[in-house]
Parts: structure tokens; sequence; C-alpha cells
């Protein structure tokens, strides 16, 4: 039997050999990661959210556990756009896998102004967070109004060139209205979605967990929610969605394929099993060629209702 | 770094909610200081358990721990025979001085690390830190360690602090610690003060263990270092306590 076509075309020239990344802030710049599985064979990587300066995060403990998941508070900590483009991006462009910045600001300018030094030769796409919960300014405050959202993605539209990823906040009234409203400003595809606010506490301490007191839930534990997202928001706009939220093997991968994934990312199980994409990745291309599917167009959104 | 499917060779409580698990495991050789994420069996632990390695001999891992929660309770429970995954050996280990006339101080569970690093110099005063007798695997410490116990049911009653700073040894080259960071930040004190070069082994919350996932940070001279890749181990100077 023919091999199933893994690639995926994602819009504006990014096109992936296969429709396994990883999440964004679960995989630094790649080095670590470098020395134990063969980056060459994601389909894209995603930097860890990157900021105009340098940003030290929140205070520890910033990881705590929950049921099927972690609730983080790490605070994108990150190196800054210069010392990115410097030091962690010349690393990156060695690997025969498009890149896709992940990146933030705490104003449109410095989303605007991200952008254009974003707009650099190696890097493939920009995956714009709108949707952190863990900064005070900015973040999840451009992903809860469809229209100031819109006139971000609009304004950072007009800036570059590249392929535009918008990842969505899932504490939206409307995520659907936000994904259009992202869609109409000029955004190539959607990532849904990122962790969802929450909070640990100690009981015998009675104080809690998080040095952030709360912190972003991820893990299976958000993946019906994720999946229900992506089902929702897929059937609802004309660009493709990228599913994020508890993807832990290719049988999740393929479940928000079912709900009209065109890619995925897989994030917190990579902090438990750092060595489970090669197996992802191999997992759909089994999964489909049983299923004598020949490309990954022909099973997104293909849920039998 | 590697993933090893390792066996349970014995997993047997050796002191007050204190284990010891023996594994059958082909890891890399380690330093002492270095740790393993080990994978819990239990559905109510998600992430992996950072575990100080306390001896890795002729391919049987060693370790050490006490049950706090849901991870460490599910590892109790480990029975011979039983498959448990393992990620290691991670992090930056002890520094040795060839020559050390070294002094090790382990409060609660720092104990493993240390116990590693002495069982490899075998010189040095041993100093033990514990809330009570009944916490002390006296098996498996040096016959010779001197012992603070909150309740002083054993030993000098106190902190192992105390025994530091009250020491009539003569002054040691090199002082090693782990334990909690009340602790760690009074031997630290200590060191600077008696003008010792003092390396410690810190323990934060981790997620991933490798360096990827930025949630054990530690907050240093030259800004914040992961405490699972760039740690666990650092001189005492460059934390900011």
């Amino acid at each position: 039997m023919k091999h199933a076509q893994l690639a995926v075309d994602l819009g504006r020239g990014l096109v992936l050999k296969n429709p396994v990344m990883n999440a964004s802030g679960t995989f630094a710049y790649g080095e670590e990661f470098s020395r134990i599985i063969d980056l060459n064979m994601m389909g894209g990587i995603v930097t860890k959210g990157l900021s105009i300066n340098p940003k030290e995060g929140n205070p520890t403990p910033r990881v705590a556990e929950a049921a099927s998941g972690m609730v983080n508070a790490i605070g994108l900590e990150n190196v800054g756009i210069e010392k990115f483009l410097k030091e962690k991006l010349p690393f990156l462009k060695g690997f025969n896998t498009p890149v896709i910045v992940n990146f933030f600001g705490n104003s449109e300018e410095e989303y605007v102004l991200m952008a254009e030094k974003l707009s650099v030769d190696g890097i493939a796409a920009l995956e714009m967070n709108v949707s952190c919960p863990n900064v005070k300014k900015g973040g999840i405050q451009f992903g809860r109004d469809p229209e100031v959202l819109g006139e971000l993605v609009y304004s950072v539209r007009k800036k570059t060139e590249k392929p535009l990823i918008v990842k969505l906040s899932p504490m939206s009234s409307d995520i659907c209205r936000m994904a259009a409203s992202a869609q109409e400003a000029g955004a190539d595809a959607l990532t849904c979605i990122n962790t969802i606010p929450a909070m640990v506490i100690d009981e015998k301490t009675k104080r809690p967990v998080l040095g952030n007191i709360t912190g972003g839930l991820s893990g299976p534990a958000i993946k019906p929610v994720a999946l229900k997202i992506v089902w929702d928001v897929s059937r609802h706009v004309g660009i493709p969605v990228i599913g994020a939220g508890g993807i832990a093997s290719h049988k999740d991968a393929i479940q928000f394929f079912l709900a009209g994934a065109s890619a995925v990312q897989v994030g917190t199980q990579l902090l438990v099993e750092p060595f489970c994409l090669p197996g992802i990745i191999e997992g759909i291309s089994g999964y489909l060629s049983d299923h004598g599917i020949t490309g990954l167009k022909e099973i997104c959104g293909k849920l039998e209702i | 770094m590697k993933e090893l499917t390792s066996t349970v060779i014995s997993n047997r409580q050796i002191a007050s909610n204190t284990y010891l698990l023996s594994l059958e495991c082909e890891m890399d050789p380690y330093i002492p200081g270095q740790f393993v994420m080990v994978k819990a069996p239990s559905p109510g632990a998600f992430l992996r358990r950072p575990l100080g390695i306390m001896e890795l001999k002729e391919g049987v891992l060693a370790l050490l721990y006490k049950t706090r929660g849901e991870g460490t309770i599910a590892l109790s429970m480990l029975k011979e025979g039983e498959a448990i995954s393992v990620m290691g050996p991670l992090g930056n280990g002890f520094r040795i001085e060839d020559e050390a006339q070294a002094v090790y101080i382990a409060g609660g569970i720092g104990l493993p690390p240390l116990l590693s690093l002495y069982n490899k110099i075998k010189k040095g005063n041993f100093l033990i830190g514990a809330r009570s007798e009944e916490d002390i695997p006296f098996d498996y410490i040096p016959a010779r360690a001197e012992i603070a116990t909150e309740d002083g049911s054993v030993g000098h009653k106190g902190l192992v602090t105390d025994i530091l700073s009250g020491m009539n040894l003569k002054k040691p080259n090199i002082i090693y610690a782990c334990g909690p960071v009340a602790m760690l930040k009074k031997v630290a004190d200590i060191s600077r003060h008696m003008n010792i070069p003092c390396q410690v082994s810190l323990e934060e919350r981790m997620a991933c263990g490798f360096g990827v996932c930025a949630g054990c940070v530690v907050k240093t001279v030259s800004g914040n270092k992961s405490v699972c890749a760039l740690g666990p181990v650092f001189n005492a100077e460059e934390i900011i306590w």
C-alpha cells in the first residue's frame, strides 16, 4: 500500500512535511531536544514565546500538577528578540524544518514592531500569542475581544509577509467570533487552544502552590475542551486550524484531524515523554495507511455524526 | 539523557516514609548530584518525579525517596518485577575536589546525592539533619556521621547547621550541601563567613527535568538558571537566596 501523504499546507507558502509540531513553551529554542530527537523529522518547530525585551518570568514555584495535566505560571520567560535572532535562530536554521516563531507584546505597537523584526530569512512563519494567561498586560486581554483582536491582527498583517498564525484563548465568550475576526484581519491559520486559566491549592499550607497564585492548565485534562473548540472553529472559518491541547499520542492527533484540525501541536506531553514525537508521526502515517487514506485532507473535519 | 524501562529489583522501607528503590537499569555513568526523572505508576501522577541518584553499580540503580504526595506514594507501592520508566542521568553533579577534606551536610531528603558523593570520595565529615531518629536510614549512612534532630531523639538537638557552625574540626576545604532551602541558605552564610567554597544541590518543582520548560529556575547573580539543566548543583555564592 502506498504511504499516505503527510504534508500539509497552512497557507501563504507554509508547507509542513507532516502535521506535527511542538507547542510553544515546551521546546525552548530546540537545542535540548536536538540532542535527543531528530528535529528534521518534525513538521515544524515552534519557539518559546518571544517578547521585544528579555523577560524574567514569574516567581517559583512555576509548575504544579493537576489531574491529568499540569498548571504552569512560567510567565513567558524568554531571551528576547535580539538574542533569539543572534544566538538561537542560526542554530534552528540548520534543520530542514520550518521555524515558527511565537511572539507576544504588551501593546499593539510592540506586536507590530516584533512582526517587522521577525520578518527575516530563516523564520518560516509567525505565531501571535494573544492568549497567554500568565502575563498581566497584553496577552489574554487581546484574546478576549473580537474587535481588539481584529485590529491587532490587521496591524501586524500590514507589517509582515510571513504566514501569520493566531493562537487563540479558550477563555472567550464566543471563540468563533474571535476566529472569524482574526481571519478577516488577515490571519493565515489559527492555533486552538492555549492553556486554560487555573489554580492549585495546597490544603496543608492553605496556600496556592504557584508563586504567581494562578496559571494555565495544560495536558490531557484539557483535550476534550480543545477538541470541541477545534470542531466549532474549523467549521466557522475558511483557514486552517492547528489543534493543540492535551495531544499525547497519534490517536489524539487523529481525533483533532477528525474535528477539523489541519495540523497539531504537542505540548505538555513533551515534558513528560520527550521522545514521543517520532512515534506520533509514525502513528499518524500508520493510521492513514490502515484506513486507505492517501492524504491528510481526506480526514480533516471528517467526523461522522 | 536516555529514556529507559527499568525493572524493580526491590523497593523497601528503610526509615519513616523513606524507601530505597533498586532498579535494573542500563543507564550511562553518572556524577554524584545528578538525578533521574521517574514516571510514577499512578493516574494521579502526571509529571515525572525528580529523584537524586544514590548509586549506580553493575547495572543496578539505587534511588532513595520519601513519600510525600500521590506520585511518591505510588512509587512506594511498586513491586519486584514491575517496570518503570526512568530518564537520566540529568543535570550537573558536584564538582569533586580530589584532595577534599570535605564536609557533607544533608538535610531531610537531601541525603541521596551526598551519600553518593561521600561513597565516591570516602573522606570527610558527614552531617545529617532530620526531624527525628525514625527519619534516618541508619543502615545506609556513614558510620561516623554526625546527626542533628529537631526533636533531639538522636544526636544533637536542633539544626544540622548548628553542628557546622560549632565545629571543632580542622577547617574543611569544601562544603557540599543538599536539603531544604532554609538550611542551604544558612550553610551558604556559614561557608561565606568561614571563607570555604560551598556547593549546594537545589530542589525545585520541575516539569521536564532537562531545561526546556523553565519551570524550575533559580535566581542567580547571572540571571535565572534552570535547576534541572544548569544545576541542581551550584556554587553557593552564585545563588541569590
